[in-house]
Parts: structure tokens; C-alpha cells; sequence
């Protein structure tokens, strides 16, 4: 059964088209994550879910049910907000009850429901404080409470992680999954965050413009990005795209533009239709499937390069150089010493490498 | 720190009872019960300051610094002091050399007169109550706030000047000069509570005291809930907002002699509404208020209403708009009708612009005056008196300083009693917050 359906959604604020004809099918149960950069639409489209924003056309589906033009409290979800939105003057226990008394709920039921997600987040020692008197981390963990006594189908996130530092959002990020699976309940998740949302997403829909560009599970999205933004967007170091043609003659052939010694063979990179000789593509390769040294000679492309930059960073080093005039970047183990100057073999994969049309990006 | 700290603060807060209870006293409030519970709170906090010390192995009074200070203050003052006694006719005639500089000493003996007095406070303060955190040889409370920083404190000299002047010796003198006899020229024989005793006995003040009670709680409930009804309603992504806010504003730029004049016009009825509402057709319908004793003040307060809400409005509406608009969003998802988030959530939470307008407002209440004088001159008899007023006519219209000042001691009295505590409510919460 489907837990939330969208059709043909469309949201203005006076003229700007915010949203435009969106059509989304969440099933029960699943973790959907909205990824994008700022002004995509992405919260837009949450607040539209959550009943916060009236939409201009469309429909929206909670459980079955249409819940276009219900108010947020009656659509059965609830909803964590980026700067925690706690109510400052009320005890934490105050915040996780105001609303379930506010629903006239018998006693009992309120307390027992508060100890539940008290004990599931593990906030019962913080119950009578302020939220004035929590560090960032609990109260984040007070607002999904909130969220937690509606006793909801559908939990949605704005953005929750993004006020706290590094560490503390790895640790949340942690808990909101384990909470998923605990709860198993429909979760929309909204970030910008693309390695938030490739650990926490069931499926992952990028948006664009107020498009959904792709919505597909994270394997699919990281391996098989459908258009160059999406490539762009997902992965980081981000994917370094090469301008080229392909020609097509008895087998693929890759025709870096500048002049490169080699010509990649294709023939084992899956196109999605067949392809015309001559067109005008960009070659993508992430710079961790390209592989340096002895395993590079195993590879069906292989080359040597002069490093330029190297960029250290631990567990990885990330090296900067060139090929044919067109920058080119690539991880290697960070145990690997280069040096600035020195030649290296290195060797990719062509299944492995994803290539868009030049003029409209889309992946062949 | 705290440990220091605590007990300054405590030293520092019997004194100021201290002298609250010392303002009563003079003005002729006094009660043995209020004198024992000063003299119970002070004594012990004085024993613990002092205990302090002796348990620190030192006073710390006697610290390098603190001496260092506290002579550079003593210093400024005994040069005042100097400056202020060659301004004296005696000096003036031991020594002839000065006589030819005499207009120019007597230019500056009141502010030598003011130097005296706030170097010398100083010096006391740090002196008295200057003590140091002994375990981490860390300035202790009062001595921090007033010598860290030095070269600011020295720029807020000509304003510590004029603050002292005008808010403690002005004050002072008025205070005293309210137990005289004075008549059209201050004199300085005290005659005791006389003052007081024809203050209180004199009808026109009650009537004033009473005309400002209604009027200040009609002012304070009004003006804040239509302020903020009005601000809520043009928080609601109003169209034309600008231009509700600039017409609900507008009032505000006139002055109260306007207002009152604009208000007494629209009152008389023979030319306002009860003349409009006549001329309709209903013959025998009767609105003056400005002409009837009994509800003369709510004519007034009607038109005070009229100028203030509007500035009161934008004030609450600036405090509305400081609320985040996720607050809002999480309410609606909790399902919290709208009053009841303005009421529980949105309201708590703009405490500090309803302290700032509660002030506002107490202040305009206290000291209205002209808006009388423009729109009923105190009448009909004395129906719409107001102390401000009662002070006013006694220093200027009746010759009669004295009791002129003892009305306006008695509002100072209850301006104190009234905003002490709620500025301490108000902005001492804030730093444990």
C-alpha cells in the first residue's frame, strides 16, 4: 500500500513556478530522501506534504486518503523542523505533551506515550528542563520527540542535522536510521547533504528547478546518474566530467577534444540505446573508480599522467592532473607517496565510467 | 567567581533597602517592623562580606590595585573640592591674587561641587564594597564593573555628571526643599511633614491620585491588547501593511497638546459626535463626556488610547516578527489553534518587548500632563486633575514650591516602588537566562 501519493503537484508564489506538475509515489514503510541544492524546491515540497503551504493544483494522498486541503494536524504526520522550532518556555516534557493535551488525550495516555519516546531517544534524564538548557544535539532529539508522541504513519525532517557540527550530526544520522528501522515507518527526509542522504535513503529523489531529476535507490543514483547534474551532485570528490565524441565504428571509441594519445574502447560501458557515430558526449569517471600502479594495468583503459596537485587528506589522497588540456582527478590510497611532477599509470573501468549527451546531459 | 561575587551582590542589594527604607522613612512612611527587617538583612550581609575577608587570611580592601584606584579617585575629588572651595567668597578675600579670577571659579564650582561628589562616591564604592576574588586573584564583582575598561568609564564622566545632577542632587534638593516652607523662592528652614500633612489632606490630590489609577490601568490593558490585537492582525501577511502600520503610527508624530485639542473638539457636543449623531435624527442622544465629572478621565484616556496604541503596535509587531516562523509550522503540525499558540507559545516568548512596552507605558502614564491641559484644563472642577498637573499649578500657578515638590516626591515614591522591581524582573533575569 502506498503511504504518501502526489499527483501532478503544482505550487506558485504569485508568478515564480515553484513546483510544477510533480507526481511522487512513497510506499509504506520507505525512508525518501529529498536531496538538492538551496531554492530546488525540496522544502517546498515538504511543506506541501505537511499541509503547511496551500498548493496551487494538484493532490496529495496520506494513507489513502486525500488530504489536500486538511490541516497539518489532521493529515497524520509529523514534522521536525532545521532550527528545532521548540516551544523556549516549556519543559522538554512540556514540549512532547503540549500537543497531545492540546488533542485532548486522557492523561495516562499522554504520560505514557511521552516515557515511550523518552526512552527511545534516550532524553529521560532532560524531561523537566528548558530547552534554553540543551546543547543542540538534544534538542534536536526533543523536536523528532515531538514527532514521536503524535504516534504518526509519516515522520517528515526539514533539513534536521544541518544546525549541528560535524560530529554530533555523523552520530544523529545514526540514530534517525536505527530509529527508522525500529519504528519502520514512512520518513520523507529533506537535505542537501548528499552523503546524508545516500546513508539514510531508501530512495533518493534529486531534485532541480522544482523537478525531480531521479528518483532511485542510492546504488543506482551513485552508479547510474541519469543526468550530469545528478552525477555532478552525488559523490564527493564530485564526478570530473571529460568533453569528447564517440565513434562508432565496428566497437565505441571515445575522442577526448584536445588531443589525447589515447582512444578508449567502449564496447563494455552498457549505452542505453544505441548510439550514432560521432556525437557529442561528456565522459564522467569518479575519482575513486580509477585505480593507479599495477591494478591499473589489469584495466581495459590504462595511460600514464604527470601529477599537478596532490591534496592529502588521510585515508585518501586526491590527485589533480591532466589530460589532453582537460582537468582530470583522481583518489588514490593515501599510503601511495607522490610526489608533484612524478608520472603515474593509471587505469579505469569503462563500465564503470557514465557518459552524458553533450547538449541535453541526459545519460546514454 | 560566583563565590565572591554573591555575597557583593547581596551587601549591594541590603544597601539599596537600605535606602528605600530611608526614602520611606522621610517621607513619612515608617514602620518599626520594616526598620528591624532592614537592619536584620544589612547587618548579616555586612558580617558576611566582612567574614569573607577575614577567612581569605586578608581583607582584601588593602590589595595594591585596589589602593591604587582608589587614591586616583580620592585625588580627583580633593582637586574638585579644591577647585569648588576657591570658588568661595572666604578663600576668595584670604587669598586677593584669586579675586581677579573670580568669574572664572565661579564658573566652574557646580561642576566641581558634582566632581566632588561622584569621585568621592567612587572612591567609597570601590573602597567599601571593591572586594576581590581572593582564590583566583580575579577583580571581584563591583570592583570589575568599576575599574576594568578605565578609559570608558572616564568617557561616561561628563554623562555621570549630568545623571548625577540632574537624577540625585536635583532629586536631593527637591526631596529636601519638599520639607520647607517655600513659597515663590526655595528656602531652607525645614517645617517637617507640613507639606505632606496638607498633600494628603487637600482633595484635589486625591482626586488626581484617583484620575491616575483609572487612567493608568485603562492605558496599560488597552493600550497593550488592542496594541497587540492590532499587530497579531497586520501579522498575518496583511495586504497594505505598510500603509495600516503608517495610519495606525500616524497619532504618535502629533504632540499630546494636539491630541487633546483634536479630541476635545470631537468630544464637545456641540460640534462633535453627539452633534453628528443629532443631526441624524436621534434627537435625544447624549455623548459628552469631557462635561460629565464622573467619566471626564475616560474621555481623556480615550484619547491617549487614540495616540499610543499605534507606537505600541509596532513595537509588538517587531516582537512578532522576531519569532521564528518555524514556531509557527511545528504549532500548526501540533495542531495548536492560533489563539492558543499566540497565548502559550508566541506571547511567553516575547517577554523582554512586553517589559520595554510596560515601561513605555508606565512612563507616558505618570508623567501625562499636557494632554489635560489641552483637552480639559483639569475640568469639569477638578474632575480630571492628575498630580503632574497638581504639581505643576502649585510651583508655577499657586507660588507654593514646597508643595509643588511633597506631589512630586510622592510620584517619585511610587514611580520607584512601582519600577524597581520590574526592571529587576525585567533585565536582571536576563544574564542567568
Amino acid at each position: 500500500m502506498n503511504s504518501i501519493e502526489i499527483k501532478k503537484l503544482s505550487l506558485n508564489f504569485d508568478e515564480v513556478v515553484v513546483l510544477k506538475d510533480l507526481d511522487l509515489t512513497i510506499e509504506k514503510g520507505e525512508f525518501l530522501v529529498l536531496l538538492g541544492a538551496s531554492g530546488c524546491g525540496k522544502s517546498t515540497l515538504l511543506n506541501c506534504i505537511a499541509g503547511l503551504l496551500d498548493v496551487t493544483d494538484g493532490q496529495i494522498f496520506i494513507n489513502g486518503k486525500n488530504v489536500t486541503w486538511h490541516e497539518p494536524a489532521q493529515r497524520g504526520i509529523g514534522m521536525v523542523f532545521q532550527s528545532y522550532a521548540l516551544y523556549p518556555q516549556m519543559s522538554v516534557k512540556g514540549n512532547l505533551s503540549f500537543g497531545l493535551k492540546n488533542a485532548g488525550l486522557p492523561k495516562e495516555e499522554i504520560e505514557k506515550r511521552v516515557k515511550h519516546a523518552s526512552e527511545m531517544l534516550q532524553i529521560e534524564s532532560l524531561l523537566e528542563r528548558k530547552p534554553a538548557a540543551l546543547s543542540g544535539g538534544q534538542r534536536q532529539r526533543v523536536a523528532i520527540g515531538r514527532a514521536l508522541v503524535r504516534d504518526v504513519e509519516v515522520f517528515l525532517f526539514d533539513e534536521p542535522l544541518s544546525n549541528l557540527d560535524a560530529k554530533l550530526r555523523t552520530e544523529l544520522r545514526v540514530e534517525i536510521k536505527r530509529l527508522h528501522q525500529k519504528l519502520d515507518n514512512t520518513m520523507i527526509y529533506v537535505t542537501h547533504d548528499q552523503i546524508e542522504a545516500m546513508t539514510l535513503a531508501d530512495r533518493i529523489a534529486v531534485m532541480r528547478d522544482g523537478l525531480i531529476l531521479q528518483l532511485d535507490d542510492p546504488k543506482t543514483i551513485y552508479n547510474a546518474p541519469a543526468n550530469k547534474y545528478v552525477a555532478g551532485f552525488i559523490g564527493s570528490p564530485g564526478m570530473k566530467f571529460l568533453k569528447g565524441t564517440i565513434l562508432q565504428n565496428d566497437k565505441p571509441i571515445f575522442k577526448l577534444e584536445g588531443g589525447w594519445s589515447e582512444s578508449p574502447d567502449l564496447s563494455n560501458y552498457k549505452f542505453q540505446e544505441s548510439i550514432k557515430t560521432e556525437t557529442q558526449v561528456w565522459l564522467g569517471i569518479r575519482p575513486e573508480s580509477v585505480v593507479v600502479g599495477g591494478e591499473a594495468k589489469n584495466m581495459p583503459v590504462n595511460f600514464s599522467l604527470e601529477v599537478e596537485v596532490v591534496e592529502p587528506m588521510g585515508a585518501d589522497t586526491l590527485v589533480w592532473s591532466q589530460i589532453g588540456g582537460q582537468e582530470f582527478r583522481f583518489i588514490i590510497d593515501g599510503n601511495i607517496s607522490v610526489n608533484v611532477g612524478d608520472r603515474v599509470t593509471v587505469g579505469f573501468d569503462p563500465a564503470h565510467v557514465s557518459i552524458f549527451d553533450f547538449d541535453n546531459e541526459e545519460r546514454l | 567567581m560566583p563565590k565572591q561575587a554573591l555575597p557583593e551582590r547581596f551587601f549591594i542589594g541590603s544597601i539599596l533597602l537600605a535606602f528605600v527604607m530611608l526614602v520611606l522613612a522621610t517621607v513619612g512612611i515608617k514602620s518599626q517592623i520594616l526598620e528591624n527587617a532592614q537592619f536584620l538583612i544589612l547587618l548579616p550581609s555586612l558580617l558576611l562580606v566582612i567574614w569573607m575577608g577575614v577567612k581569605t587570611g586578608r581583607l582584601e580592601i588593602f590589595t595594591n590595585r585596589l589602593r591604587k584606584y582608589a587614591t586616583g579617585w580620592l585625588i580627583a575629588a580633593l582637586t574638585s573640592a579644591m577647585v569648588w572651595s576657591f570658588a568661595q567668597k572666604g578663600t576668595q578675600l584670604a587669598l586677593p591674587i584669586l579675586k581677579d579670577l573670580r568669574k572664572v571659579w565661579n564658573t566652574f564650582e557646580p561642576f566641581a561641587l558634582f566632581a566632588t561628589a561622584v569621585f568621592i562616591l567612587f572612591c567609597l564604592v570601590l573602597l567599601v564594597i571593591g572586594t576581590r576574588d581572593s582564590d583566583l586573584e580575579r577583580p571581584g564583582y563591583i570592583e570589575s564593573s568599576l575599574v576594568n575598561n578605565l578609559s570608558s568609564k572616564i568617557a561616561a564622566v561628563p554623562m555621570a555628571f549630568t545623571a548625577f545632577g540632574i537624577f540625585i542632587m536635583a532629586t536631593l534638593w527637591t526631596v529636601y526643599h519638599s520639607f520647607t516652607n517655600s513659597r515663590l523662592l526655595p528656602k531652607s528652614e525645614l517645617i517637617g511633614f507640613g507639606q505632606y500633612e496638607r498633600l494628603w489632606s487637600s482633595d484635589r490630590w486625591y482626586v488626581s491620585i484617583e484620575n491616575l489609577a483609572i487612567f493608568g490601568v485603562g492605558s496599560l490593558v488597552f493600550s497593550l491588547t488592542i496594541g497587540f490585537m492590532l499587530a497579531a492582525l497586520l501579522d498575518q501577511k496583511t495586504r497594505f501593511e505598510n500603509t495600516f502600520r503608517t495610519i495606525f503610527l500616524y497619532p504618535f508624530a502629533l504632540s499630546f497638546i494636539i491630541t487633546g485639542l483634536i479630541w476635545q473638539w470631537i468630544l464637545n457636543p456641540d460640534h462633535g459626535v453627539q452633534k453628528v449623531v443629532r443631526s441624524l435624527g436621534f434627537d435625544n442622544f447624549v455623548f459628552n463626556p469631557l462635561y460629565n465629572a464622573d467619566i471626564v478621565i475616560y474621555g481623556v484616556l480615550i484619547a491617549a488610547l487614540w495616540q499610543g496604541t499605534g507606537f505600541i503596535m509596532c513595537l509588538m509587531l517587531a516582537g512578532l516578527r522576531g519569532i521564528d516562523q518555524e514556531i509557527w509550522m511545528a504549532a500548526r503540525v501540533d495542531g495548536i489553534p492560533m489563539w492558543k499558540t499566540y497565548l502559550r507559545i508566541v506571547i511567553p516568548m516575547m517577554r523582554p518587548v512586553f517589559i520595554t512596552t510596560l515601561v513605555i507605558i508606565s512612563a507616558g502614564i505618570i508623567k501625562v500632563y499636557d494632554l489635560i491641559v489641552a483637552q480639559t484644563s483639569g475640568g469639569p472642577g477638578l474632575a480630571s486633575e492628575v498630580p503632574a498637573k497638581y504639581v505643576f499649578d502649585y510651583m508655577f500657578g499657586h507660588q507654593n514650591l514646597a508643595q509643588g515638590f511633597a506631589g512630586s516626591t510622592m510620584m517619585l515614591v511610587s514611580v520607584l516602588i512601582v519600577l524597581i522591581p520590574l526592571a529587576y524582573l525585567g533585565f536582571g533575569r536576563r544574564k542567568h537566562g
